[in-house]
This record gives structure tokens, C-alpha cells and sequence, in this order.
């Protein structure tokens, strides 16, 4: 907590470069988180994963530096004291499949050093609780559903009451109710952790991050607010009744008129409220023309 | 933490209701017509009545539905939802066995116990496949062996033309306990190792906790196969150092090289000399004296490896 005081950023990342092959899924990257949800928005094969997995200390960039807490992660005790800190969702998470439930988050709180069983024990039933899946800790996971399966990911990373938790695509393959009580349990934490979470949904961000973060190509193109993001898009949407070719993106809404996003909207448009989407869209092809 | 933990049934602070059911001077109504009033079992759900009440309101609800109905109006359902997945956890999570008994009594953290529970080669499908074809060699060896020699033949006293029906063993014991030990830490038989890499334990410890325990579980079927089989009887003893050298060496490769090349590269530095010899037909130099002073050599040195860069393992797989 103390280290807290002294950098005003939980989490600093900068100059952060990663190479695979001849891909550049990182590109000079600059990050800074604070308490809270920092809502990361790309699009798949945009670097959110690397950077991610390099935030949680799982790999190691070519170039640049991070620190966490204060803490530099190419020191080998303060990377284990920043991973005693730290819950992680993987995007691709595997599971032992004979497992079950219970018997899965037991084994990864161990590995988080929860040795004491009766701790573990009420550990685990903390956060099958907080996930509502505690009538299913005896299944074996291979008899789980996908959502459930996402779900015990997310179990699993809120073991040991982490201060950062860095989740990729928390809310992939969950239902729009359980979308929202995933929405309810972040809120609903209790220690303020700093919390990064990929997604491709932007719906998720305006939703629940006060902060977010775009990710194009390796880069970071924005940096702000969710309603900085929808502004950026100020004046470049707009509706009418005909399609208009000039727009790089149009689909007709639920009143069947047509909704138009691009950087030339005709003389005399009628405009409206743009959206974060409407910001991530616009981004994302300013990107693609490069 | 404490708050998720069953209440236990003691632990209540004592005497909220004082005495047999007075009615007047203030005091709230215990029993109503026969039946223990609402304040009563309110206190009784949240704990707080003393013993001897505690037995009369409990004996009464046994016979009284009613009250009993009553009484789960006034649980706290947030405290009992609690209790409830704190026990669906209890039960789940692995029990006490025989075996984990044994390993307790020897000095094993009941964690380290619960934590090799998740590698591969300590599965029971895998520990019957390594029976499995320990089973095929050996009664291979011993089917040859008794049909060459005549009955009265002596065991453990194998002539050198003998030997050669050994090969097949010779070649497949050692690499069945190097396959074990390459399950335990190659990340592709653990599909939850960038948590694993991502949480606090140490990975070194890790690798050596299921490498030692999945060493220790290929080596019992070998060892004893190496017992039945027509040998020399030196021949149990003679096959530790080259398991042991074999799993060493793909250990210390790994922190040079990809795991899996490393673990390839080890079953081929054993398997080529191996066939070598059994087509010279001296398949139990492999095992003999000049070639176990190379498998402590081979030990020593990656040993010495592991020791330097063993901090390649905390990193993890992914560079």
C-alpha cells in the first residue's frame, strides 16, 4: 500500500515492444493504470493478449519496461511478490478436464500459496460463491458448459483477493444475464483492485470502465474516457433514410432508417449521438487506411 | 476469512434468555399456546439463547411443523448460503486416503500432495499403459528365455547369448520412466500452466515436486519388472543411474532448449547406443560398468546446469 503512495500509476508500462516472427504484435506501447476498470478495445490479432500476458509477468517484452506496484518484474523476487498480487484470466485458460471444480480452484490456490486447507477450503468457496457456481463445485469440469467454464476462469483469478486482476475477454462465451452479474461482481469486489480487461464488445466498456484503452495494430491510438471515445466521433454519424455510399460504415437501425459512420457526412446531415462504438469504429478505420 | 467459515455450533456468545417463560415485567413472550413465539426463535436462529432453552426449543420443534416453518422465516439466509457452499466445497475437495495418510506420516505438506494430483504421469491410466508395456517386454524376455532353455535353467544367471533377449527391456524401461518425467513438466501435458507461470509458487519447485513424485511412480513398475525378468541380478540396480541420468539430462536441456526437443533429444541419446549394442549383440553393455560411470557423469553435469539456470523455469515456457 505504501508503494501505492509514492507512484500516483498502480501499473506503468512504457516503451513496450514484442516481436513474433515477422509480426509486431506490440509496437512501442506506453500503459498506465490506476484503481479501478481499464477497459482494453481492439480488435482480434491487435496485441491485446501480449500485452496482457506481459502485464502479468507471463512474458517478457523485447523492449520496454513495466512496473507494478512499484515493482520491476525482471527482478526475480519482486516478480514473485507482484504474482502474489496478481489475478489473471488467460484468454485461452485450459483446464484439466478430470478436475473438478472445486478440486481446480483448490489446486490453483495453491499454486497461489494458500497452503493452509481450511483457508483454501473457504477460499474456494469465497469465490464459487461470488461466481454462483458453488452447486456445481463437485461436477468434473469436461462435463461443464462453456459459459460455466468462463465463469470458473473467473473464479479462479479472484482467488487470494488480488490487487490487479488482469482479465482477457472476461465475457466471452457468457449470456447477457450473466454478462451483467459479471458486471455486479467487479462492482461488488472487495478489496479496489486495479482491474484490466480486454473485449471486443464495446458495450462492456461504455457499461463498466471509466477509463479505456484502444489498441490498433499494436498501438495505442486512445487513451480516455468511454465518453471522450464517443466523442471523437462527434459530427461523423449521422441518419437518414437512404444509404449513403460516402459513409464507411452504414446499417439500417431498428426504425429501418440508416445510421452512417465516416468522415464525410453530407451537407445539411442530420447527426446523431454517436456511441463508443462509433469512436472504436472510426479509429479502427483511420488504422486499416495506413 | 473467518466469516466464510461453518459457524460451529459452540461458539455462541451465551444467555440472551434467561430463565423459564415469565410473562409480564417487560420481558418479551417466549412460548405462546404451546408454541415458542417469534422473538424466540429469532434468538434461537441467530444463537443467542442459553443451553437449557436451547434443548426445550429444540426437543419442541422435532414434534411442532409449525413451528419449525416459523422458525425458517427468521434464518439469515445470506449466513446460511454461506455455510452451504463452504460445505459443497468441503466435500468436493480431495479426501483424506490411505495413501495421502502414508505421505503425511513421511513428512509431505498435505498441499505438495493435493498439487501432484494434477500431473499426468500419476494418473492411473497412465501408471497401467507404463504396466502395460512392461508387461509386453518382460514376458517377451521370459517367454524366449524359458522356451530356449531347458527347465532347471537357473534365473539371474543369463549366458551372453542370453542376454540378448534382455534387449527389448533394456531399450524400453529407461525411456518409460524418462516419459513419465517429461509428462510431469512438459507444458503440453499441463493445460493450465500459464497459470502456473503466472501464479506466485515457484515454478522450479514445481517441476521438481512432479518430476521427483512422477520419478519415483515409473521407477516401483520398472524396478520390479527388472526383478522378473531373466538377468543378472544386478540388473534393478543397474537401471537407476541411466533412468535417472536420462531424466536429468532432458531436464537440464530444457533450460537450453524447447522442452519437447530436449525430452526427444534425451530418449534418443538413449535409444540409439541401446539399439547399437543389441545389434552387436551386447545389449547389457548399456547397462554395465563403463556405461553407468557415464550416466553419473551425465548426471553430475546436468545437475550442475539445472543448478546455474534454473531460473529459466520461472519465467515460465512462453520464450
Amino acid at each position: 500500500m505504501d508503494q501505492m503512495k509514492v507512484s500516483t500509476a498502480a501499473v506503468r508500462a512504457s516503451g513496450l515492444s514484442r516481436q513474433y516472427g515477422a509480426t509486431k504484435a506490440l509496437d512501442n506501447v506506453d500503459l498506465t493504470l490506476e484503481r479501478g476498470i481499464t477497459g482494453l478495445l481492439g480488435p482480434n490479432g491487435a496485441g491485446k493478449t501480449t500485452l496482457l500476458s506481459i502485464l502479468a509477468t507471463v512474458n517478457e517484452p523485447d523492449a520496454g519496461q513495466v512496473s507494478v506496484f512499484g515493482l520491476d518484474p525482471r527482478d526475480g523476487a519482486e516478480r514473485v511478490e507482484i504474482r502474489r498480487r496478481l489475478g489473471y484470466l488467460p484468454q485461452e485458460l485450459g483446464y484439466h478436464r478430470h478436475f473438478t471444480v472445486a478440486g481446480f480452484l483448490d489446486y490453483i490456490a495453491i499454486l497461489k500459496e494458500i497452503t493452509d486447507r481450511r483457508r483454501r477450503a473457504d477460499e474456494v468457496a469465497r469465490v464459487l460463491a461470488a461466481i454462483g457456481l458453488e452447486s456445481r463445485a463437485r461436477t468434473r469440469i469436461r462435463a461443464l458448459s462453456g459459459g460455466m467454464r468462463q465463469r470458473l476462469g473467473i473464479a479462479q483469478s479472484l482467488l487470494g483477493e488480488p490487487e490487479l486482476l488482469i482479465l482477457d475477454e472476461p465475457t466471452a462465451g457468457l449470456d447477457p444475464e450473466q454478462r451483467l452479474r459479471f458486471r455486479e461482481l467487479l462492482s461488488d469486489l472487495p478489496v479496489d483492485p486495479v482491474i484490466v480487461l480486454s473485449t471486443h464488445q464495446a458495450d462492456d466498456i461504455a457499461a463498466i470502465c471509466p477509463k479505456v484503452v484502444v489498441l490498433l495494430q499494436g498501438q495505442v491510438r486512445f487513451s480516455g474516457t468511454p465518453a471522450e471515445l464517443a466523442a471523437t466521433a462527434a459530427s461523423r454519424v449521422w441518419a437518414a433514410d437512404e444509404r449513403d455510399p460516402r459513409a464507411h460504415l452504414s446499417w439500417r437501425g431498428g426504425d429501418s432508417r440508416w445510421r452512417h459512420v465516416g468522415d464525410q457526412p453530407p451537407d445539411g446531415a442530420e447527426f446523431v449521438q454517436p456511441t463508443v462504438e462509433d469512436g472504436y469504429l472510426l479509429l479502427s478505420h483511420a488504422a486499416g487506411q495506413r | 476469512m473467518t466469516s466464510q467459515s461453518v459457524d460451529p455450533a459452540g461458539a455462541r456468545p451465551p444467555v440472551a434468555w434467561a430463565g423459564p417463560p415469565v410473562a409480564g415485567a417487560g420481558a418479551p413472550v417466549a412460548w405462546a399456546d404451546g408454541h415458542a413465539s417469534e422473538h424466540l426463535l429469532a434468538s434461537y436462529a441467530a444463537g443467542t439463547v442459553e443451553t437449557v432453552v436451547l434443548w426445550s426449543v429444540e426437543a419442541h420443534l422435532t414434534g411442532c411443523a409449525r413451528c419449525r416453518s416459523a422458525l425458517s422465516a427468521q434464518v439469515d439466509a445470506g449466513r446460511l448460503a454461506r455455510n452451504r457452499s463452504a460445505l459443497l466445497v468441503r466435500v468436493a475437495l480431495p479426501r483424506q486416503g490411505r495413501g495421502r495418510r502414508l505421505l503425511g506420516r513421511c513428512g509431505v505438506p498435505d498441499y505438495l500432495i493435493d498439487l501432484v494430483a494434477a500431473t499426468p504421469s500419476l494418473r492411473r491410466s497412465w501408471l497401467l499403459s507404463v504396466l502395460g508395456v512392461l508387461a509386453v517386454v518382460a514376458g517377451e524376455a521370459a517367454t524366449v528365455r524359458y522356451g530356449w532353455v531347458r527347465a532347471g535353467g537357473q534365473l539371474g544367471q543369463a549366458r551372453p547369448a542370453d542376454a540378448e533377449v534382455l534387449a527389448p527391456f533394456l531399450l524400453v524401461a529407461p525411456l518409460l520412466v524418462l516419459a513419465g518425467v517429461a509428462a510431469a513438466f512438459l507444458p503440453a501435458f499441463d493445460p493450465a500452466c500459464r497459470l502456473a507461470v503466472a501464479a506466485p509458487f515457484s515454478g522450479v519447485r514445481l517441476l521438481l515436486v512432479r518430476a521427483v513424485s512422477a520419478l519415483a511412480a515409473a521407477l516401483v513398475p520398472v524396478i520390479a519388472a527388472a526383478f522378473v525378468v531373466p538377468g543378472p541380478g544386478w540388473l534393478p540396480v543397474a537401471l537407476l543411474l541411466p533412468s535417472l541420468a536420462l531424466c536429468t539430462f532432458a531436464l537440464a536441456a530444457a533450460t537450453v532448449m524447447d522442452p519437447r526437443a530436449a525430452a526427444v533429444t534425451a530418449a534418443v541419446l538413449w535409444a540409439l547406443p541401446a539399439l547399437l549394442l543389441a545389434a552387436a549383440h551386447v545389449p547389457l553393455k548399456i547397462v554395465q560398468p563403463d556405461a553407468q560411470w557415464a550416466c553419473a557423469v551425465v548426471i553430475f553435469a546436468a545437475a550442475v546446469v539445472l543448478w546455474l539456470r534454473h531460473d529459466r523455469f520461472e519465467w515460465g515456457w512462453t520464450r
